[in-house]
């Protein structure tokens, strides 16, 4: 953390109106951000040209210029431009929490904004160090057409059994860190998944075995499937017409692609001890922004109006299998509440701890 | 006063310019992993032997594959189309070329339509779906990925062996006609030996865009987990491990490096290939009797598999509203459609996309601008590279050149924002500009380009230059009026290459590039990415469309110079 008496030192140089910037309510940004006239926001999710339609809808004036590229991108991006020189984006809307906070945050590449209307609206630990927007999700999912009673696993362990050899998939957690994240995970739970063994065979592990790293070894074992992208995923297990579809990792919100690709995915939830990661979508300003004013009003806009749904700022996350953060908004009626599902949510500090070492065990494993 | 030897100047020249494209990018990877752990683990760790050494043994068979696969399957389509009277000679010329502007993943994916098997389930191919059982090793590993690699790049072999028939002399072939030699003694005995350069220089691109290749291995291996270099190196940048993705890139350069020693040691072997003198005819093309007609079945055939089939499936799966039905309900939606709030969640059409035409011109121009800058530093760096030799420095040249060919793409771009990323003395940065893309793509089409213009200069007999020499004729007048216009079909032949390679290229570009500065195979990969298939298929035959064209106009230039 060498970068701290940095930061304290840049932080109390900062003008004090880039500070009452922080504080502002839309109605006072508003001015200054169409004196700026534009936004540059990087996003992982090619739902952000929806965003820029009904930004730009709502405030004339003002050019959203968005792009939408993986937060692995991104972050490499960021970098990038920093060793450049480069202010290239105002506004960043990223996944990949441990890699953002221990490499980004830390070292003031991105920094936090909370529009002051949503600060008491978002839980304390959604909002810091960084503001989520939404959760997301990487969870067993299964097709619902070839097991049409349910879900045919209610245990992670079910995975590493014989009869699931060959059919179980997922991206490769090398290639994807959103993967690495869910093996990391399983690692930091290593009682609950200790228990879970206890459950499923009738006997517990020997003394000292780390139950999650054995989960993931045997689980490798059992001829693991990988495959490069999500999307291979949800074409493998949701595929109509398998007589026995695999089973596998992907988002719970990939459902909404379902009748537009012919899946027939579904989420596994009644699974022990968890059927996966929850994990949040961060909205970010750059300290160095060209248009800091416009950048906030960007975020104070994607957290969504004051009604049920959130309004056209947040309509396109408004959808199954994605939560908003914020407690106002009306959990999506066809999605099982986040409170009923069974998804770890991760910490990001704590998965960066040891993502690199489970990476390593991975690595032995293939 | 100590002498310079003859040819110094230039040679120096050469490599200054080698030296800002190719060796300091290469440098400064090399002196961020120095003292670095990551050393250890790579080689010698319990990690070592699933990190580096399977998929090192992976990677030099499918390399190997690569090379002996294309040169006698593009070698064969060259020697048919340029030397014999097989019918249909046009027609296979430009389907041989075409392969290498098809994506990999494109013929990989059509590799998977016939023949994936239910291990990762989902649609099993059309094999499977007769009824037929497809093992496990058709399906995915070695044999598909091999298949879909020397698919891909028999044509690079092809277009440089075609390229140095052309230009052979015909006084030889029908000097060995007029002693009575059989066709097969004059296929073996003269014309095989003189273009031993062209395939030495295709078989070891092959090789190189073997073993560098991602998207083969990443879809066909995965399943089976079967790891190469590549997939390895950018697994590792992926999840953050980029000093351990350097040194594998850099172990792949030198185990590289070793093979193509050993080629140019061969090739060094011999003292001259000196074959276009000053006078000579076009040789006669050979008559094939009764194997014309299963020659050219065989032919037809190999680029209907390679070329066509590849082609019919993108095409479909740009028009099908869903993967699993290629065949069904047809629509240009994914083309021209306009927004549909209930259809493609909302997407339109590609040519409705604002981005698309920017895209289009910047592809267009850094295609252009590239080739040309690449083939004439090629040409140079030729010339270099089969003039006398001056110690250590010809060396440093021909290694140099080479250089790009092995690295892969996704390890090339780091290392050039390693190093042109940020303000370099009074020098800004090149980072959001579309000079960083330019320079990094020249750099990596270099080994063309020089490739191709080696086993063109190499055929041009030292006879008509030194004639010239001695008229007086200094060493911008000689390469204007002598080496330029007899390497011409060569140069465009390297100079296509380049071009298709570069308005093709996703890896390198997918981290130099700037929103600024779009390109046509970065929106394609961003639509991929998002699960817009059709929209990123779509503009993968755009791509491919303007390298036909391209081909076209190259083959209609190559014409005029007769």
């Amino acid at each position: 953390m060498r970068f701290l008496p940095l930061l304290a030192t840049l932080a109390m140089t900062v003008p004090a109106w880039a500070q009452d910037l922080d504080t502002m309510p839309a109605a006072d940004l508003l001015p200054l951000a169409q004196a700026e006239g534009t936004v540059t926001v990087y996003a992982f999710t090619s739902r952000i040209g929806r965003v820029e339609a009904a930004f730009e809808a709502a405030y004339p004036g003002i050019d959203m210029v968005s792009f939408d590229m993986s937060s692995t991108e991104q972050i490499a991006r960021i970098k990038s431009e920093a060793g450049a020189g480069i202010a290239g984006a105002d506004v960043v809307y990223i996944s990949d929490a441990p890699v953002v906070l221990t490499e980004l945050f830390a070292e003031g590449l991105v920094a936090q904004y909370v529009p002051p209307r949503v600060a008491e609206l978002v839980p304390e630990a959604l909002q810091s160090p960084l503001l989520a927007q939404r959760l997301s999700t990487k969870v067993l999912m299964y097709n619902e057409e070839t097991y049409p009673d349910g879900a045919p696993v209610d245990n992670l362990w079910d995975l590493t059994k014989p009869e699931w050899a060959g059919k179980v998939i997922m991206v490769d957690p090398l290639q994807r860190g959103d993967y690495l994240d869910l093996m990391t995970e399983i690692v930091l739970r290593k009682d609950e998944m200790a228990a879970a063994y206890q459950t499923e065979f009738g006997e517990a592990l020997p003394e000292g075995e780390d139950a999650g790293k054995r989960f993931i070894a045997d689980l490798f074992a059992n001829d693991l499937v990988l495959v490069g992208s999500t999307d291979d995923v949800n074409a493998a297990i949701g595929a109509k017409g398998q007589e026995a579809a695999p089973i596998g990792f992907t988002s719970y919100s990939d459902r909404r692609d379902n009748e537009d690709e012919g899946w027939a995915l579904q989420v596994a939830n009644e699974v022990a001890p968890a059927n996966g990661i929850v994990f949040p979508a961060l909205l970010a300003v750059n300290p160095k922004a060209a248009n800091p004013a416009a950048a906030r009003l960007a975020i104070d806009f994607m957290m969504g109006d004051d009604t049920e749904t959130g309004g056209d700022g947040f309509k396109p996350f408004y959808v199954a299998g994605d939560w908003a953060t914020r407690t106002d908004i009306a959990p999506h009626p066809d999605a099982i509440p986040l409170d009923d599902f069974n998804g770890w949510t991760i910490d990001a500090a704590e998965t960066a701890k040891i993502r690199a070492e489970v990476a390593d065990l991975i690595l032995t494993l293939q | 006063m100590f002498a310079l030897p003859r040819g110094f100047g230039l040679t120096f020249g050469v490599l200054a310019i080698l030296a800002v494209l190719v060796a300091a990018p290469l440098t400064t990877i090399v002196i961020d992993t120095l003292g670095s752990a990551a050393w250890r683990e790579v080689l010698a760790s319990n990690l070592s032997r699933n990190l580096t050494w399977l998929p090192l043994k992976n990677t030099m068979i499918l390399g190997l594959a690569t090379a002996v696969g294309s040169v006698l399957i593009g070698g064969f389509l060259a020697w048919l189309v340029v030397m014999t009277d097989v019918p249909f000679r046009r027609t296979l010329g430009v389907l041989a070329t075409l392969p290498f502007m098809i994506p990999s993943f494109a013929t990989a994916l059509a590799w998977g339509s016939l023949f994936r098997n239910s291990r990762a389930g989902g649609s099993v191919g059309m094999l499977e779906g007769w009824g037929m059982s497809v093992p496990d090793w058709l399906a995915w590993g070695m044999v598909p990925t091999a298949f879909v690699l020397i698919s891909q790049y028999f044509a690079l072999a092809f277009t440089v062996v075609a390229a140095s028939l052309a230009s052979l002399n015909g006084d030889v072939v029908e000097a060995g006609q007029m002693a009575g030699a059989s066709r097969r003694r004059i296929v073996f005995g003269i014309v095989l030996p003189m273009v031993t350069p062209a395939l030495l220089a295709g078989g070891s691109l092959a090789f190189a865009a073997g073993v560098s290749n991602f998207a083969a291995p990443a879809l066909l291996g995965l399943p089976v987990r079967m790891q190469t270099l590549s997939t390895r190196l950018f697994g590792m940048v992926e999840i953050g491990q980029t000093e351990r993705g350097y040194i594998l890139a850099m172990l792949l350069i030198v185990v590289s490096a070793v093979f193509l020693g050993a080629g140019n040691r061969l090739l060094a072997g011999r003292r001259s290939f000196a074959t276009i003198g000053g006078k000579g005819a076009r040789a006669k093309r050979m008559a094939l009797g009764g194997a014309r007609g299963p020659l050219c079945a065989l032919a037809l055939g190999l680029c209907f598999v390679t070329t066509v089939l590849p082609i019919i499936l993108l095409v479909a799966a740009s028009l099908a509203p869903q993967g699993s039905a290629l065949f069904s309900n047809w629509t240009l939606h994914f083309w021209i459609g306009a927004s549909d709030p209930g259809f493609a969640r909302g997407q339109a059409g590609i040519f409705r996309n604002p981005q698309l035409m920017t895209a289009l011109w910047m592809t267009l121009a850094l295609g252009v601008g590239v080739a040309v800058v690449s083939v004439l530093i090629g040409l140079l760096a030729a010339v270099v590279l089969n003039g006398k030799r001056i110690p250590v420095l010809t060396e440093a040249v021909s290694q140099l050149a080479f250089l790009p060919m092995l690295l892969p793409g996704i390890a090339f771009g780091a290392a050039y924002i390693a190093l042109y990323g940020a303000p370099i003395g009074p020098f800004p940065a090149l980072y959001g500009t579309p000079w960083l893309l330019a320079l990094a793509l020249v750099a990596a089409t270099l080994p063309f380009a020089v490739q191709t213009g080696r086993a063109t200069v190499a055929q041009i007999s030292g006879d008509v230059d030194e004639a010239a020499r001695m008229t007086g004729a200094g060493f911008v007048r000689r390469l204007f009026a002598i080496t330029l216009p007899l390497a011409s079909k060569g140069m465009i032949a390297g100079a296509l290459l380049a071009f298709v390679n570069v308005i093709g290229d996703l890896a390198i570009v997918v981290l130099l590039y700037t929103p600024q500065v779009p390109v046509l195979s970065v929106l394609s990969y961003r639509y991929a990415s998002d699960g817009f298939h059709q929209f990123a298929n779509a503009v993968t035959l755009l791509i491919l469309l303007i390298s036909v064209l391209a081909t076209v106009l190259a083959n209609a230039l190559k014409g005029r110079g007769k």
